[in-house]
């Protein structure tokens, strides 16, 4: 049994070694020598597994041993095994007294058997040959082990007759010989194969428990053989030749081709052996009907087995592949600050990156889900994110959403998220995969920049209100220190006892000039509000209100402060400037968020309602958290420098009141619980009566 | 000394400011000069008398604060009024700081400004006097030998006759003639008088050598 495993083993390790191309001279000599030597010894073992008294060889190892050697070889050596194999089948069969023709004859047949085999499957696997993969064991026992068996056999059987050698009929013949040479090449050949194909280095890099498993594999494996094949009479059972199924499928699954290929080795050694020598199941019968049955129970376990270990190896593989793959994947999104999930449809179940987890705040091993992941996603665009997946996977179209992240610190982290669904084999989609990146830094970066930009643009616009009233203050205060010095200058004139009349209608026409700057000043503010009377239209109050949200979204996003709306639908329609109602609402929300600014981000919340009024008005409310008003200014609210704001001008809200007056309507403040709400109203007017509203 | 030892000078964009300040100020009996920018005044001739300069805080170009910058690095010894169109308290306290009389907010008091206008120039004139006595003091003092300097440090700390012949290593009667040349030169009659005007040329007073 040693002997059986020790030959091939170094046979194939010189081969291997030519492999790598002949670098050095030596080589094909040693891979000569080498196939030399386990050729004949193979010839050894082929007869001692005959069955006396009829010369039946069960197993002729050195066809397939010739087959290995062909398989491991680059192909321009082949010439040189075959020339090695040559001397060797003529030592072994001449000492069992063979005629020489005869002899020749055989070795072109088994020469034509391996070249066939080894032909057909270096052609169809790529190098080197591995039994790893489902499809190289296909190819292997289709080419090799059926096909080259199949065709020399025709030859050996014709030989055998011409040269009138044996005592068989040609079919009989063929048959014998088919049978032992498929044997031999499904269980020698690919434990050669597989034990040396990557030299003995592994060996040395097994770890302790592998190599105690693989004893006890080994012993197992072997006392159940000598209890089947040696201790059973063989009229006994024959339901017990399965017992060292599970032995085999062990080694098949614990050690892939390579345990599989050595456990069918010795499972064939001890049953060939066992029946040569007269003990087990396979003696009851004539020595060619043992050897048949023998045979046929041995091709019938290594096919299925040999199949199952390259299954196994082959899955293996893959989840190394994989897992190598999702290690990349995780490195490279930990590297780039990227989160990575999948959301598994069917099961519900969702798989985060580490990074991701740290992301979106979830623990390592919290189990995760589809409504989880929403959970940490903004309320306020829960449903626009749950909507662009749905949509996406409506449509199976890659998906990119900017959203925010509440986590459960109260931290918001701005994301945005690009995803594509993977469909399975029905083409039905079973898996979205999301990639995130967290941009908060940006987004506030830009924020910052936004609102600057906007700060001169839409803003400066409209609370053109506050800028305006603080140039306004400025400019106002040159006429009227003029106006005050001219007066104190003349009071000064006439005290003095001077009369000079032209002084004096100098300094009184300054004082008008300057009285009337003044005005014109004032008048400004007016103006900035009733020149825009001819743009009034019938508008939708709900839309300027959606409009304005629009307007201010980055700005309620740097600001943390979250809007709700309670606009009531179908709305009558007012006539109004829209533009104007524009300044109101945002100046009424401006209002609302600068109040709210030293408030916990939580308690940053606008209320926005409209609703219509029995006295056909729509009033409009705008509420906040801001903390109220005082209530003993309720009334100075709206009057000119009246401000609860450390900077404020108190004009903002001057000019709203002149704005909605403007238009007909009222502006109202109240406190309520936590902060205040300013109400305006605005009268549905009907279409004949728009034009002179103001 | 020139023949008009007074200014005031408004420095305002605005006209109406100007011409109503220019009123006030010649109701009030100062001669204004107005300019309608920092760069204007800095381009006048140096006016060697006191100076009152009522300058407006917001005005293109160089604003007020920097032309009270311009005028310390100059040397020259204006004393500021400011005015503003609305209170801005960083830049008064930067600006009083600086060694500004005061800061008013337009629409302002006509006494209030008249005040701080006489405040300035006495300040001004003050300040003018000290120069005057100090380049005075310091040109008597140059006529002096070192010996005579180096007496009149000793004078100055209030050593004796004595004291000051045993500092110097020498006698008495030296001493004594010295100090009397001292006193000749610089034009005074007592010890205190010598004193004073030591001290407005800013001479150090000798150190102890025991």
């Amino acid at each position: 049994m040693m002997r059986a495993i020790a030959q091939p083993l170094d046979g194939g390790m010189s081969s291997t070694a030519e492999s790598e191309q002949g670098r050095l001279d030596y080589r094909p000599f040693l891979a000569a020598l080498l196939v030399f030597a386990a050729y004949y010894f193979g010839a050894k073992i082929g007869f001692a597994l005959t069955f006396q008294p009829h010369p039946v060889s069960v197993l002729w190892p050195p066809n397939s041993i010739l087959l290995a050697a062909l398989l491991l070889t680059p192909r321009r050596i082949w010439w040189v095994v075959l020339l090695a194999a040559f001397p060797a089948h003529l030592l072994a069969e001449l000492q069992s007294h063979v005629p020489s023709t005869m002899v020749f004859c055989w070795f072109i047949s088994n020469s034509c058997e391996a070249l066939i085999g080894a032909g057909c499957v270096r052609y169809l696997i790529e190098c080197p040959v591995r039994f790893d993969r489902l499809r190289n064991v296909g190819i292997f026992c289709f080419f090799a082990a059926f096909l080259g068996p199949f065709l020399s056999s025709f030859l050996d059987a014709t030989f055998v007759v011409i040269n009138h050698w044996g005592q068989g009929g040609y079919w009989e013949i063929w048959r014998l010989r088919f049978t032992s040479n498929v044997l031999a090449a499904l269980t020698l050949a690919p434990l050669i194969v597989t034990w040396t194909a990557e030299g003995i280095a592994w060996l040395g890099k097994i770890r302790r428990q592998r190599f105690l498993e693989a004893s006890l594999l080994l012993l197992g494996l072997l006392s159940v053989d000598t209890i089947v094949f040696y201790k059973l009479a063989p009229t006994a059972e024959t339901t017990l030749l399965y017992l060292p199924l599970p032995f085999l499928i062990w080694a098949a699954v614990r050690f892939g081709s390579r345990g599989a290929s050595a456990a069918v080795c010795t499972l064939t050694f001890l049953a060939i052996w066992s029946a040569s020598h007269g003990y087990g199941p396979f003696f009851a019968k004539s020595a060619e009907e043992n050897a048949l049955s023998i045979q046929m129970f041995l091709i019938v376990m290594s096919v299925p087995l040999m199949l199952l270990a390259a299954l196994i190896e082959e899955r293996a593989k893959t989840e190394t592949a994989l897992r190598g793959r999702e290690e990349r994947i995780s490195l490279a999104a930990e590297s780039a600050d990227l989160a990575f999930w999948t959301i598994n449809f069917e099961r519900n179940e969702s798989w985060m990156s580490d990074n991701g987890r740290t992301i979106f705040g979830f623990a390592p091993d919290e189990p995760l889900s589809r409504e989880l992941f929403l959970s940490r996603v903004h309320p306020e665009d829960r449903i626009a994110m749950d909507e662009a997946i749905e949509r996406a996977r409506a449509a199976s179209q890659t998906f990119e959403v900017e959203y925010r992240l509440l986590r459960p610190d109260g931290e918001i982290r701005w994301l945005i998220s690009r995803g594509r669904y993977l469909r399975d084999d029905r083409g039905e989609v079973s898996e979205l995969i999301v990639v995130a990146i967290d941009v908060t830094a940006q987004f506030k970066a830009n924020l910052q920049l936004r609102l600057q930009r906007e700060e001169m643009a839409h803003m400066s616009r409209v609370s053109s209100m506050g800028e305006l009233t603080a140039s306004l203050a400025h400019e106002l205060n040159q006429p009227l220190s003029a106006i005050v010095s001219n007066a104190a200058a003349g009071r000064r004139f006439l005290a003095q006892g001077s009369h000079d009349l032209k002084v004096f209608e100098e300094l009184l026409a300054d004082v008008a000039a300057d009285a009337r700057r003044a005005g014109d000043i004032i008048h400004g503010i007016r103006d900035f509000v009733r020149k825009r009377e001819g743009t009034r239209r019938l508008v939708n109050l709900n839309e300027i209100i959606r409009e304005v949200l629009r307007l201010l979204h980055s700005d309620l996003l740097g600001r943390a402060t979250s809007v709700e709306t309670q606009l009531t639908p179908n709305l009558p329609m007012v006539d109004a400037d829209p533009v104007n109602v524009q300044q109101v609402l945002l100046n009424l929300l401006m209002n609302s968020l600068e109040a709210m600014q030293l408030k916990p981000a939580a308690k940053r919340r606008i209320l926005i309602s409209t609703r219509r009024e029995a006295d056909s008005s729509v009033v409009t409310s705008v509420r906040d958290y801001g903390g109220g008003l005082p209530e003993e200014d309720m009334d100075k609210v709206f009057t000119h420098f009246y401000s609860t704001k450390p900077n404020g001008m108190g004009m903002g809200l001057t000019i709203v009141r002149s704005i909605i007056e403007a238009h007909g309507g009222k502006l109202w403040a109240e406190n309520v619980d936590e902060g205040a709400r300013f109400f305006f109203t605005l009268p549905v007017t009907r279409k004949s009566e728009t034009r002179e509203v103001a | 000394m020139s023949k008009v030892n007074k200014l005031v000078c408004v420095v305002d964009d605005d006209q109406s400011v100007r011409r109503s300040l220019g009123r006030l100020l010649k109701s009030a009996g100062y001669a204004a000069e107005p300019f309608s920018s920092a760069e204007d005044y800095l381009a006048r001739e140096i006016f060697e008398g006191s100076i009152c300069l009522i300058l407006d805080v917001h005005m293109p170009g160089l604003k007020g604060p920097g032309l009270q910058e311009a005028l310390e690095k100059r040397g020259a010894c204006e004393q500021i009024v400011f005015l503003t169109g609305h209170g801005n308290v960083p830049t008064a306290t930067q600006a009083m700081k600086k060694g500004a009389v005061d800061f008013l907010t337009k629409p302002f008091d006509d006494e209030e400004l008249i005040l701080a206008v006489k405040r300035a120039l006495e300040r001004a004139e003050e300040q003018l006097r000290r120069r005057r006595e100090r380049r005075e003091a310091r040109g008597r003092i140059g006529k002096l030998t070192p010996r005579e300097f180096e007496v009149l440090r000793f004078v100055v700390m209030g050593l004796l006759n004595k004291q000051i012949a045993a500092e110097l290593r020498t006698a008495e009667k030296t001493i004594k003639v010295h100090r009397g040349r001292v006193m000749q030169k610089l034009g005074v009659t007592s010890v205190p008088d010598l004193v004073r005007i030591s001290q407005c040329a800013g001479v150090a007073p000798a150190r102890h050598s025991a």
